[in-house]
């Protein structure tokens, strides 16, 4: 499934479909979008984060990145008001957790391929080479969240492995 | 045992989502303009048992029919953006919340809630939009009766101490299979034998006021926001809603629940209140009414969404700007010093080929403050070579380069700090007449005064006389200088040493200590005189193959970057051999050579190191002291001889006593 030199749209997509249904299923809060249009493809998760008292908005996506393809993990936190967490915030909380020395190198603040406003990505460029480390993957989508979950505090039900 | 105490209400918290404000602003600029119009919006809640009361509106608010999200309820309200704070803070929040209440309680007096429930509960956000700062004021209200006050008989219960898991199940199915506008306030039915779900004009009768079905056995339910033991917000409308209905319900003990579901559909989580009623009908009149939202800090107050970082298109081309660099730290070099090169002010000696290209580089580089001196227009040629101008200002005569430099450099990143003065350097050898002797000397206090003000010096002139006073003055103030110089296929790019230092006689096998290291004169032994008097037209302009000032352009800033990375910056030693082993010399980035000389044609480099000259005509202490004390004297001597410094150099008996013959200086013609 995961060919060495990338990872195909309909591979992602197919993936992507399967991963929902288990998620409506089990009430995971993750839907699909796509725009053919704007060859936009993506899995997004919105959910409410508690941190010290204060309660934060995250949405988190998985997204094709057409230039690399791969997925792709890309996140955003904000407050209340809308203004959104800076990385060095949300370092600072560990709501996402990375070592330190780690953490810059990881993650970084873009513009997003798919929505073009600010967002946090986490670099592509080791992705291939961790999915392309567990070949009899069943999902690409499962086998890709199961490697950023320890980093992003972000919980994977057991329901997802009985794929 | 059981204590009386008055029904606490979980007040909404409002959760607004960036979409929101982009939406509004949208809204704002392209069709609202000046126009304060109040607009119709929804936002929603959820009655899910793991998440708390939280009111949410997102970029769908605007939306003409919302969308139905799993387990939220959508709520109707009205958004009034206010032009100016002024009006924004002055608008009396207490009668606007009244006339708000006004016609809600219409609708509760005409019994239209009975058959749509959700148009109770409505909200209204207050806002002002700052679209230069994107600084959002906001103030939401969820208005609501003040009366009645009501009691609690007892603390709440989980409805699962009291139905059991069958009733559960059956009000969760029935719940759900209800249409989503008849969740909000809705009514449960239990007896020993059954449970049911009841729309509300299922079971009031509208004209008397009375229950159809017997009140001990009815269940008055809302979806309930709160997941704590009191009940959301929407509890209290409806219970005011209730009391005006039905005379029925006056002090007595009436049952409510407010229903909060799992994920999974179940409602046992769901809470049981019971509730009693006050004596009086007198309260229940729908005058007072309340639900302004607290802030932050828990006053009655707006408040501020600070959208800046993320919406405002210039700080968003600063910090991705920056990223970029912070990057090269975080995943190359973490020892790079990222903030030296924002604070680094930079001169341009020159805004030509070699100007731009620099220019360009210290940008890619973080720098943000660079300055352009230069005296020409731009020409029609100079747009292919010169990459920060365009055919449009060349026209109309052309623009002041240095000045079209600096506005050019701004509208690629509009946060650098740039500015350019068109100034001609007066030159050793180029007599200066009388009537130009005030503007000369005008010329030379703003040049001494702009390499006062900056950090580093870049000499990018097009003739080798042009850059001896600046070298003097950057000497003088001790500033770093960078000096790039092109032939047709050759370039040189060399850093200067330090001004004053004492020459030291030692001879070090591997390296030059960068305090003694030569300036771009000292290795020549003739002064320069005015080489452009008898030069042919093609000859005034250096022509040179393209590619060779974008490399020596590169190198110089690049040359710059690694000094500022060294720890001994100016100081910072040139070895002899930079492919040695030895990283005693190393900055960060690397040892530093003192010059670079390439050569297109063969594709080589080399980097000579050369020790300060003791009769440099620019930079040796001699001169050095002439110009501390004289000033402009000297300086206008200087210029209007050809042979002056020479003679106070020593050069002329050095010339004397030597016999050279041809002596080759690397002048830019070659």
């Amino acid at each position: 499934m995961i060919d060495h030199e990338f990872i195909s749209l309909e591979a992602f997509i197919s993936s992507a479909e399967s991963f929902v249904k288990i998620s409506d299923r089990i009430h995971d809060d993750w839907k699909f979008h796509r725009d053919y249009d704007k060859q936009s493809y993506y899995i997004k998760k919105d959910t409410f984060i508690k941190h010290a008292d204060e309660l934060f908005k995250a949405e988190f996506n998985i997204f094709y990145n057409l230039s690399y393809g791969v997925p792709s993990f890309s996140f955003n936190i904000w407050e209340s008001s809308g203004s959104l967490l800076s990385l060095e915030d949300i370092r600072r909380m560990s709501l996402i957790e990375i070592k330190e020395k780690d953490f810059y190198s990881v993650i970084t603040q873009q513009e997003h391929p798919v929505f073009g406003r600010p967002y946090f990505v986490m670099h592509p460029c080791q992705t291939l080479e961790l999915l392309a480390s567990l070949p009899d993957s069943k999902n690409i989508i499962v086998t890709f969240l199961s490697l950023i979950t320890p980093l992003i505090n972000l919980k994977l039900p057991l329901e997802y492995g009985l794929l | 045992m059981s204590h009386q105490e008055i029904i606490q209400y979980v007040p909404f918290l409002s959760f607004v989502h960036p979409s929101f404000w982009h939406n509004l602003t949208e809204l704002k600029l392209n069709v609202d303009r000046l126009n304060e119009n109040t607009k119709q919006i929804y936002g929603r809640f959820t009655y899910r048992e793991d998440i708390g009361s939280v009111f949410e509106v997102d970029g769908t608010s605007f939306n003409k029919d919302p969308d139905d999200e799993h387990f939220y309820l959508n709520v109707t309200g009205t958004v009034m953006n206010k032009n100016t704070i002024e009006d924004f803070k002055n608008i009396d929040k207490a009668s606007l919340l009244n006339s708000l209440g006004e016609i809600i309680w219409q609708n509760i007096k005409t019994k239209t809630w009975i058959e749509y429930p959700n148009t109770l509960l409505n909200f209204f956000l207050l806002s002002f939009a700052d679209l230069k700062k994107f600084h959002y004021y906001y103030w939401f209200a969820f208005p609501t009766p003040s009366q009645p006050t009501v009691h609690l008989k007892e603390k709440s219960t989980a409805l699962s101490e009291h139905f059991n898991n069958k009733y559960l199940s059956q009000i969760s199915e029935e719940y759900q299979a209800l249409d989503v506008r008849q969740r909000c306030f809705f009514i449960i039915s239990a007896d020993s034998n059954n449970v049911q779900v009841h729309k509300l004009s299922d079971v009031f009768n509208k004209e008397n006021g009375e229950m159809k079905i017997d009140i001990s056995n009815l269940y008055f339910a809302f979806s309930d926001p709160s997941n704590s033991e009191n009940p959301g917000w929407s509890l209290r409308i409806f219970l005011a809603a209730l009391l005006e209905h039905s005379l029925q319900l006056y002090q007595s003990e009436i049952k409510v629940v407010g229903v909060r579901i799992a994920k999974n559909g179940s409602v046992e989580k769901s809470r049981l209140f019971t509730i009693i009623t006050p004596q009086s009908t007198e309260s229940v009149n729908g005058k007072a009414w309340v639900g302004w939202e607290r802030n932050n800090k828990g006053n009655f107050g707006p408040k501020l969404a600070n959208m800046s970082a993320s919406m405002d298109p210039v700080r968003l081309a600063d910090t991705s700007s920056d990223l970029n660099i912070k990057l090269m730290q975080w995943r190359l070099v973490p020892k790079l010093d990222v903030e030296v090169m924002k604070k680094t002010k930079c001169l341009l000696l020159g805004a030509g080929t070699l100007g731009c290209h620099v220019a360009r580089d210290l940008l890619a580089w973080g720098f943000r403050h660079i300055s352009f001196i230069d005296n020409g227009k731009v020409s029609f040629s100079n747009p292919t070579r010169q990459v920060l101008f365009n055919y449009e200002d060349c026209l109309n005569g052309g623009q002041m380069k240095a000045v079209a430099a600096a506005e050019n450099l701004k509208r690629i990143l509009p946060t650098v700090v740039s500015n350019g003065s068109a100034l001609h350097i007066p030159m050793p050898g180029h007599p200066i007449g009388e009537s130009l002797k005030e503007e000369t000397i005008s010329n030379i206090k703003q040049i001494v005064e702009a390499i006062q003000e900056h950090d580093v010096i870049f000499l990018l002139l097009d003739t080798r006389e042009a850059r001896w006073l600046p070298t003097l003055l950057a000497a003088h103030y001790g500033k770093i200088t960078v000096n790039a110089a092109l032939g047709f296929d050759s370039y040189l790019v060399m850093r200067h040493g330090l001004g004053y230092a004492e020459i030291n006689s030692d001879v070090r096998s591997s390296y030059v200590d960068g305090s003694q290291l030569g300036c771009y004169f000292c290795n020549d032994v003739t002064a320069p005189g005015n080489s452009i008097k008898d030069r042919t037209l093609d000859q005034q302009c250096t022509v040179t193959r393209p590619g060779v000032a974008a490399i020596a352009g590169a190198l110089a800033v690049e040359l710059l970057v690694g000094l500022l990375q060294h720890p001994q910056r100016i100081n910072a030693p040139a070895p002899y051999n930079l492919t040695e082993e030895d990283s005693s010399f190393d900055g960060v980035l690397g040892p530093i050579p003192h010059s670079i000389r390439g050569f297109l044609h063969s594709y080589q480099t080399v980097t000579p190191t050369c020790a300060k000259f003791k009769q440099c005509i620019a930079c040796s202490n001699v001169v050095l002291a002439k110009y501390k004390e004289e000033g402009i004297e000297f300086l206008m001597k200087v210029f209007n001889s050809g042979t002056y410094l020479e003679e106070i150099t020593g050069l002329k008996e050095l010339h004397l006593t030597a016999e050279i013959a041809d002596v080759l200086t690397f002048s830019d013609e070659d």
